[in-house]
Parts: C-alpha cells; sequence; structure tokens
C-alpha cells in the first residue's frame, strides 16, 4: 500500500475509442447554492478544449468537481468510458488526469524540486523523468533548489505545469493558466501545451478568460454562463471569435 | 549537574510522549484527547507483560503494537464519518478518553500497578551517580526525534507528510490518497502514545488517571510549538526545565502547573506566525 497513486497507463483500458472525457448534466455547487445547472460537453483525444467564460460562471467549478475535488448533486463524468463521477481526487489522477489549479497552488515552503518531486509515487522515476521535462522549463532547473514561494508569477506556472506533466497524463485540466502573465510567457506556456500535444497526444481541457490564448490553442470550444452552456462548437468555424465574445463583453 | 540530567530527562519523557500528538494535529489537524489514554494502554499492556514473565524490551514492542492496533481501531470505526467536522473530532476523542479510563480501571481497578523495568541500575559520570534508565530514556527520545525528522526531511513518505501538512487538497490534486496519510499518521501516534506510556512505566505509578497530566502537558506543549519537531524539542526543554526547577526549589504542587501556566503566557503575548 502506498500513500501515492500508483501509474495506472490509459491505453488498452475499456473505452478506448471513445471520448476522453464526457461530462452529462453536471449539477454542482457550494453549501446551499447551485453554480453548474446540467453542464454537458464531450472532449475527444488528442484535442483542446477551451471552456470560456467571465469570473463566476462555474469554469473552476466545473473542474474541481470533474476532479472530485466537489461531489455532484447529479450528473455523470466519464473518463475514456469509465464511471469516475463519485471517483476519490488521487484515483483519478492514478488513471491518467492531472490538473493545474488557478493559483497559489504550489507548495510556497518546499523547494521547486521538493514541489516536482510529489508529481510522481517513486522517487527512483524522478530523474529520468525532470530531464526530460527540463528541456522544455530550463528556469525549474536552474532553480531546483530554491523556495517555490520566491519564483515569480510566471515562473510559478511554469513550475505548475511541469510538475503535471511529469506525471505524464493523458487528460490535462488547466485553470486560468495565463491570468496575470506578460505576454510573452503566455505566448511560451501556449507553445508549450501545444508542443506536448503534438508530441505525446495529450488531451487538453483549458479554462480561460483569455480569448485569444485559448482560441489560439485549442480545437473546440464552449462558453459557460452562468452554470450553463450557452455556445460550443469547433475554433476552426467561421465566426467562432464574434459568437464567443458576444458572451464574454461585460 | 544532577539538576541539569533531571532537565534534559525529563524533557526527553517530554518529547517521547509530545510526539506523536504532534505527528497527529500536523497532519490531522486534530488535537487528539484520547492521547493520554492510549498512554494508559501503554503502560497497562507492559503490567500484563510483567505478570506473564516476558521480557520488559518485548513488553515494549507490545506496547507499541498495541497502540497501533487501537489506534488503527479508532481511525477506522470513530475519526474517520466525521474527518471532516474538526470540532467533533475533538469531542469524540475526549469521549473516547473517558471510555478507555474507564474500562480499564473496571478490568484492572483503581489501584497502582508496577511493572519491570528493562534497566535498573545507576551509571557514575564525573563522579555523579545517576539513573542509567532515565538517561537511556534520553537516548531514546533524542532517537525517535531524530528518526522522525529524518524520515520527513529525506523521504519521499516525509515529504508526502510535509505536502499534507501543508495543504491537503492540492496534495491529493497531485495523486497522494491522503485518507493513507491520516490513517497511517494516527496509527503511528498512537502507537507512540502508547511506547511512551510503555517508557514511563518505571519511572512513574500506573493507574488509571496518569495519563491526565501528561496529556494536557503534551498538548500545552504541542499549542506552543506549532507543527515543528524542533520547536517541540525546545518548548520541552525550556518548559519542561521550568517545571523541573518549580518543583525543586518551590513546591511541587506549583511545579506540575508550570508547563500549563507558562504555555498560557506565551500563546498570550506569541505574535501570531
Amino acid at each position: 500500500m502506498t500513500a501515492h497513486a500508483a501509474e495506472t497507463p490509459w491505453v488498452g483500458s475499456k473505452g478506448d475509442g471513445g471520448p476522453a472525457l464526457r461530462v452529462r448534466g453536471l449539477r454542482s455547487g457550494y453549501g446551499e447554492s447551485d453554480v453548474l445547472h446540467g453542464v454537458s460537453l464531450s472532449v475527444e483525444p488528442r484535442t483542446i478544449y477551451a471552456i470560456l467564460g467571465k469570473n463566476g460562471m462555474g469554469k473552476t467549478t466545473l473542474l474541481k468537481t470533474i476532479m472530485g475535488f466537489l461531489l455532484p448533486r447529479s450528473g455523470r463524468v466519464e473518463l475514456l468510458g469509465y464511471d469516475v463521477t463519485r471517483w476519490p481526487t488521487y484515483r483519478l489522477v492514478r488513471h491518467g488526469v492531472s490538473y493545474v489549479p488557478q493559483e497559489k497552488s504550489i507548495f510556497q515552503d518546499l523547494s521547486v524540486g521538493d514541489n516536482l518531486r510529489l508529481a510522481l509515487p517513486k522517487s527512483s522515476d524522478f530523474h529520468s523523468r525532470f530531464e526530460a521535462v527540463a528541456a522544455r522549463f530550463p528556469v525549474l532547473k536552474e532553480r531546483f533548489q530554491q523556495r517555490a514561494g520566491t519564483l515569480s508569477g510566471g515562473e510559478q506556472k511554469m513550475l505548475l505545469i511541469a510538475r503535471a506533466l511529469l506525471a505524464r497524463p493523458r487528460l490535462l485540466l488547466v485553470d486560468e493558466i495565463s491570468e496575470g502573465l506578460q505576454p510573452l510567457m503566455v505566448w511560451r506556456l501556449r507553445e508549450i501545451l501545444a508542443e506536448e500535444r503534438g508530441r505525446t497526444g495529450l488531451t487538453i481541457v483549458l479554462v480561460e478568460q483569455n480569448v485569444d490564448f485559448a482560441l489560439a490553442l485549442a480545437d473546440h470550444y464552449a462558453v459557460l454562463k452562468l452554470g450553463t452552456i450557452v455556445e460550443a462548437g469547433r475554433v476552426s468555424d467561421a465566426g467562432t471569435r464574434e459568437a464567443v465574445e458576444q458572451h464574454l463583453v461585460i | 549537574m544532577t539538576q541539569f540530567l533531571d532537565i534534559v530527562t525529563f524533557a526527553g519523557e517530554l518529547f517521547i510522549v509530545a510526539i506523536g500528538l504532534l505527528l497527529v494535529f500536523g497532519i490531522l489537524k486534530i488535537i487528539n484527547l484520547a492521547h493520554g489514554a492510549f498512554l494508559v494502554v501503554g503502560s497497562y499492556a507492559t503490567v500484563v507483560a510483567t505478570r506473564l514473565n516476558w521480557d520488559p524490551w518485548l513488553a515494549l514492542l507490545v506496547a507499541l503494537a498495541v497502540g497501533i492496533a487501537l489506534g488503527a481501531l479508532v481511525e477506522r470505526s470513530v475519526l474517520r464519518p466525521i474527518a471532516a467536522r474538526p470540532l467533533d473530532t475533538i469531542l469524540a476523542t475526549w469521549g473516547l478518553n473517558i471510555v478507555i479510563v474507564q474500562l480499564i480501571t473496571l478490568y484492572f481497578g483503581r489501584q497502582m500497578q508496577f511493572a519491570k523495568s528493562a534497566i535498573t541500575g545507576a551509571v557514575t559520570l564525573g563522579g555523579l551517580t545517576y539513573s542509567e534508565y532515565r538517561l537511556i530514556l534520553l537516548l531514546i527520545a533524542v532517537a525517535v526525534g531524530a528518526m522522525v525528522t529524518v524520515v520527513m526531511r529525506t523521504t519521499q513518505m516525509g515529504l508526502i507528510a510535509r505536502a499534507v501538512i501543508m495543504n491537503e487538497e492540492l496534495a491529493q490534486g497531485l495523486g497522494i490518497n491522503t485518507r493513507l496519510v491520516r490513517f497511517v499518521t494516527f496509527c503511528l501516534g498512537a502507537g507512540l502514545a502508547s511506547l511512551a506510556g510503555a517508557l514511563l512505566t518505571p519511572l512513574v505509578s500506573v493507574h488509571p488517571l496518569m495519563g491526565v497530566p501528561w496529556l494536557i502537558n503534551a498538548f500545552m506543549l504541542v499549542l506552543v510549538a506549532g507543527v515543528s519537531l524542533g520547536s517541540l524539542a525546545v518548548a520541552t526543554l525550556l518548559l519542561g526545565g521550568a517545571q523541573v526547577l518549580v518543583s525543586s526549589y518551590g513546591n511541587p504542587v506549583l511545579g506540575g502547573l508550570t508547563i500549563v501556566i507558562l504555555s498560557v503566557v506565551i500563546l498570550r503575548f506569541r505574535t501570531p506566525a
């Protein structure tokens, strides 16, 4: 028995061929109030899916419910055909899901290296995997011993992404990674995520308010408004930007 | 010199008693008020082992195993269902403390019990004769503290424990089964309490209420130290030392209150971290 979830690759698992993630009629919220009112979406493997919306529309709640941090009031979450609706979070991670939370989601008092080590169940795997990831995040190698809380905002986001990728997930859920970052850093993160999808076939679900960032990266999109999906489609379809922006204007 | 040895050995005793409480407080974020009862169970396990003519060293292992098993039972049946309600866990562990003490009273009675010591005799240090057992106890306290520190600082298990202490939800998001971490920690905390009770048995009178003063002192020391082993070691030395001095030069009854009084004063004037 180990405290850290063992890895279970998805290859050859029950649902090969189906959507990487399917959410059906998901209702969730905090205390007495409902935040999500029956959200449904389907994310194909090896695609990038952007969920756009203004603050308070339920984007983070959706990711937290998928990840098992919040129990849904009704509805269903499936990962490659497995009903994972009430699975504990650690078990979802075991099944190949990595989650990059919105902010302050590093262990500030631990070193950069220790933050990264926590992504893997066995420390013996760390060095080979880190070398692969460090090629894309050289700054983390330079600051390996540094306390993570002393990194800049952009470097902390790099650390979050690197930590998620170290686990070699099949599905990556990313919550507003571009928030508060300089354009150059946003561009770099976009490049890294696109490369990772191209190289490993990773499926990515992005929650974003930054329309430029999201539409430049994603294949599919949905707009979440007051806990309901009001618009969805392929990014390559004509009129996507206008359709998205009409829901995001204040 | 004798005074110095009294201070450091008493600090060692306090450290052994408090370390399990500190681990549970740090990781489970609860104050386990059944810690004193687990200590009593460890003492009585040693008493029973003595009656069965078992080796006193083996009795220590028996006490540790009994404590771990009892901790496992309590965590699974009492604490896990109410883990999300911290106030209820405090009340539940206090209730459990009463139940365990009453069960022990029912079976063994209220009279004092005695157990064989693994080590008897004294050693001479620079012309001073001092209890060998107390010195060994100090070494055991240092060894336990060093072992926990090494595990916490250098192993993956320790890293996981530190992550859970800092942010349990974030640790879950990295695939860490925090429920298992909580279970193992509680078992370890109960085992250490029980081991502490067994180690104290040759030095104190064994009776059903013996855990109360140790629990109160350990509780105050953990509140003063926070979740730092280093701070706990310093707190046991300073506050335990004060208790020894007040008991020696003042009044033993007042000495028994020293740790509580000083802890309250420190908590009152300490700047919040």
